[in-house]
């Protein structure tokens, strides 16, 4: 532990496209272990946002600073999963899971031991042999979150990951989701459209405004887990964020 | 619109620097003696224009090579559409005449020059038959694969908006066809425009493939260079005529893109 | 329960009795996806087909458009049975199926078009579905200028130009954002409010079956079937947070078989 850095430090980020400026000055910081939301407008260039988290994009102005250094996914053990649950068809889910393990070169014992016990908690030990073709959308999605995390992220980048599932099976995921986070303390950036999913995962939800994207507020999510999406607290919470946002 | 500008600058830089070291090797080293230079051979491109190589000059060279090349070009290209279209609508014309189509295509057309000759004679008749050969394959095929690459969802909602079998075909199947035979027709120009040069070397007194081959007769160097350019520009000509008629036929896939 | 049924079928718009599909996968054997459906649907009403997964919900759809014929059973629209698609059934396609090559204009008014209808009278009548879509403005545009949102608009406004009896809706906004799609529910009710069609929308979303629906059919896993009906009295516009709509939403989803 570094003292009191910042995982994440965000200073001044600014993204144009020729004279078009998607990312006014974003200014934010998480907490190591933290689970950050964001949500925005639909358009609001949270996929631009993203691509210069990732340096897919260099940012026209300011930093990104993982741990006091600027984000390098090369040298920087940074995950990601997107909404394509992008397997690779030609492996098993064993070997799909291995294989950031062996990218890193972690000593094959550990790396043994990491994939058993994501196998365990994704609930997937049965179906390791078996190849992508073989199963269901929400077990591809558990394949996914398996491997991002079994490389033990310093950071894990989602972007809209259960963006096309059915609500019930969408909860289930969640829920794994947040066993995992909890069981590891990685920290997480989860992007997305849907409020109710940003309050029921979120320790904070950051808010980001219409283009040119700037951070409209961050909010904390004090309600204890697990949640309820009834309760009237979380209804309060929703509401709340979603009068943020409301275009529509 | 910069971008473009840019692409044209460094096409142009890259023909300039290929050019300089063309004229470099010719006019610095023994190479001289087997290639003439780049101003020599472009000399006597546009001189040719005014005083005739053979007895024609270059204009009547070109035309004649062009018609040569467009009546079998526009022939093989409506039956390959034809053929395509029905190997593509009906499971058993695609039965009976794919294993022919796919045994012929690779052939290469300048094979079926003796035969050509038996049976058209020296005249245009064999020229056209040659470059006939060389577009009608490709055409069938790509057209052919078009028709298969209808949307069978684009198929259900016309359905269910009403359209009977003759207007899906105009409505859906010709639309999602018409980018497939402009890509065929674009390598089939390539092919057929290739093979004027063999169809000319059958017997003719003009033509830009005449050129070569006479040049080659009376080891005129300049004469086949100059052969090679006339190919060459009308080539480039045609090749963007035809993308322009494209570009306004396919609008929907370029503004697409 | 058998007689009942007998009445409503000759009043209903649709009707299925005792439907059955099964198809036959190669290698596989038969495999059934419907079994002793019953379903009436009546005129101008906004039933909603509710199911996990792959569980047969666009079959039921499909057999209705004529896509698919039952393998046993009745399946009447309107008295007689269902041949072939037909423009009186208006469909609306889960990935649009828009023609990319025809401007809004043009598919929209491409079921009068291929119907015959004279030029001026065509156009008159798409630009008034497109006006009720909120499209005006974008007639000359291609579906690929267009957002997603944007792009159902016209699959809508198409399917309502042929002046359909029922219009049948198969996850129209499975592949938009939830805030577009929020949007895009409210568009459907108020267009449904100003011209009463009869609809039939599938989905797999709970929550917005409960905010579109007068009628919810909670269908089975394969064979398919219907498991439980509710009948949704909440007034519109309905409200997402709304505690009975709330209750509602988690009581409808915990009848449902789900499937990982």
């Amino acid at each position: 532990m570094a003292g009191n850095q910042p995982k994440v430090r965000v200073e001044h980020l600014t993204k144009k496209f020729g004279d078009l400026l998607v990312l006014d000055d974003l200014n934010f910081e998480v907490e190591e272990g933290e689970f950050l939301c964001i949500v925005g407008p639909t358009g609001c260039g949270k996929t631009t946002f993203l691509n210069s988290l990732t340096r897919l994009y260099e940012p026209t102005a300011g930093d990104i600073l993982v741990n006091g250094i600027p984000v390098d996914p090369k040298k920087q053990n940074i995950s990601y999963i997107f909404q394509e649950y992008s397997s690779f068809p030609w492996l098993t889910v064993e070997q799909n899971i291995r294989f950031g393990l062996e990218i890193k070169r972690i000593p094959a014992a550990e790396a043994d031991a990491n994939v058993e016990e994501m196998l365990e908690v994704v609930g997937l030990t049965r179906f390791r042999n078996y190849y992508p073709r073989q199963l269901s959308i929400s077990m591809l999605q558990r394949v996914a979150i398996a491997r991002a995390f079994a490389t033990k992220p310093e950071l894990l980048l989602m972007d809209e990951p259960y963006g096309q599932l059915d609500i019930d099976l969408r909860f289930k995921l969640e829920d794994e989701l947040l066993k995992l986070w909890r069981r590891t303390g990685t920290t997480v950036l989860f992007i997305t459209h849907n409020i109710e999913e940003a309050v029921y995962l979120s320790q904070k939800i950051m808010v980001l405004t219409n283009k040119p994207t700037s951070v409209k507020t961050v909010l904390d999510n004090p309600l204890p887990l697990p949640r309820d999406v009834v309760s009237a607290d979380f209804v309060a919470l929703r509401n709340k964020v979603t009068d943020l946002i409301k275009w529509w | 619109m910069n971008g473009t500008k840019r692409r044209v600058a460094y096409g142009m830089l890259g023909i300039f620097i290929f050019l300089c070291i063309w004229h470099a090797a010719a006019t610095l080293t023994n190479l001289g003696r087997i290639m003439p230079d780049p101003v020599t051979v472009f000399v006597r491109f546009f001189m040719a224009f005014i005083e005739p190589i053979g007895t024609k000059t270059m204009l009547f060279h070109i035309l004649t090579s062009l018609r040569r090349m467009l009546i079998p070009y526009t022939l093989g290209g409506l039956a390959g559409v034809f053929m395509g279209v029905l190997m593509g609508w009906y499971r058993i014309c695609d039965a009976a005449f794919m294993p022919y189509i796919q045994m012929l295509r690779p052939i290469p057309p300048i094979a079926w020059i003796p035969l050509s000759i038996v049976w058209f004679g020296f005249a245009e008749g064999s020229k056209y038959f040659l470059i006939f050969l060389a577009c009608f394959f490709t055409i069938a095929l790509t057209t052919c694969d078009g028709v298969h690459s209808v949307d069978e969802t684009l198929v259900r909602a016309a359905r269910m908006l009403g359209a009977r079998d003759r207007q899906l075909f105009t409505t859906i199947v010709l639309p999602t066809t018409v980018p497939y035979i402009f890509s065929g027709l674009q390598v089939a120009l390539g092919s057929a425009w290739a093979t004027i040069v063999a169809a000319e070397m059958i017997r003719s007194s003009e033509g830009v493939g005449w050129l070569i081959v006479s040049g080659q007769d009376v080891g005129n160097m300049t004469q086949i260079m100059v052969g090679i350019v006339a190919i060459a520009l009308t080539g480039l000509l045609i090749t963007s005529m035809m993308r322009g008629v494209e570009a306004r036929l396919c609008a929907w896939t370029i503004r697409g893109k | 329960m058998r007689m009942d049924n007998k009445r409503k079928i000759n009043e209903s718009l649709i009707a299925f009795h005792g439907v059955s599909k099964t198809f036959d996968k190669p290698g596989e054997g038969r495999y059934e996806v419907v079994r002793d459906l019953y379903l009436n649907v009546q005129e101008n009403e906004f039933l909603v087909l509710f199911g996990p997964g792959q569980c047969g919900k666009s079959t039921i759809l499909n057999m209705i458009a004529g896509f698919e014929a039952p393998s046993g059973g009745e399946l009447l629209c309107q008295g007689r049975p269902v041949e072939g698609p037909g423009p009186e059934r208006g469909m609306v396609f889960q990935n649009t199926a828009l023609f990319p090559w025809l401007t809004v204009m043009g598919n929209v008014e491409y079921g009068p078009k291929v119907r015959g209808v004279k030029k001026e009278e065509r156009r008159k009548q798409a630009q008034h579905y497109i006006d009720l879509v909120g499209l005006q403005g974008f007639e000359n545009s291609y579906p690929v200028k267009l957002s997603g949102g944007m792009q159902q608009r016209v699959g809508i406004a198409r399917a309502y130009c042929s002046e359909p009896l029922v219009m049948l809706l198969d996850e129209p906004f499975g592949h938009l954002d939830a805030q577009t799609r929020y949007l895009m529910q409210d568009e459907l009710t108020r267009i449904w409010q100003v011209e009463k069609r009869t609809v039939i929308f599938v989905t797999n979303n709970i929550e917005e079956a409960v905010y579109l629906a007068d009628r919810i059919l909670v269908l089975r896993n394969c064979p398919t079937g219907v498991k439980a009906e509710y009948q949704i009295t909440l007034p519109r516009p309905r409200n997402y947070t709304d505690p009975e709509f709330l209750r509602l939403r988690r009581e409808i989803d915990a009848v449902v078989d789900h499937t990982l």
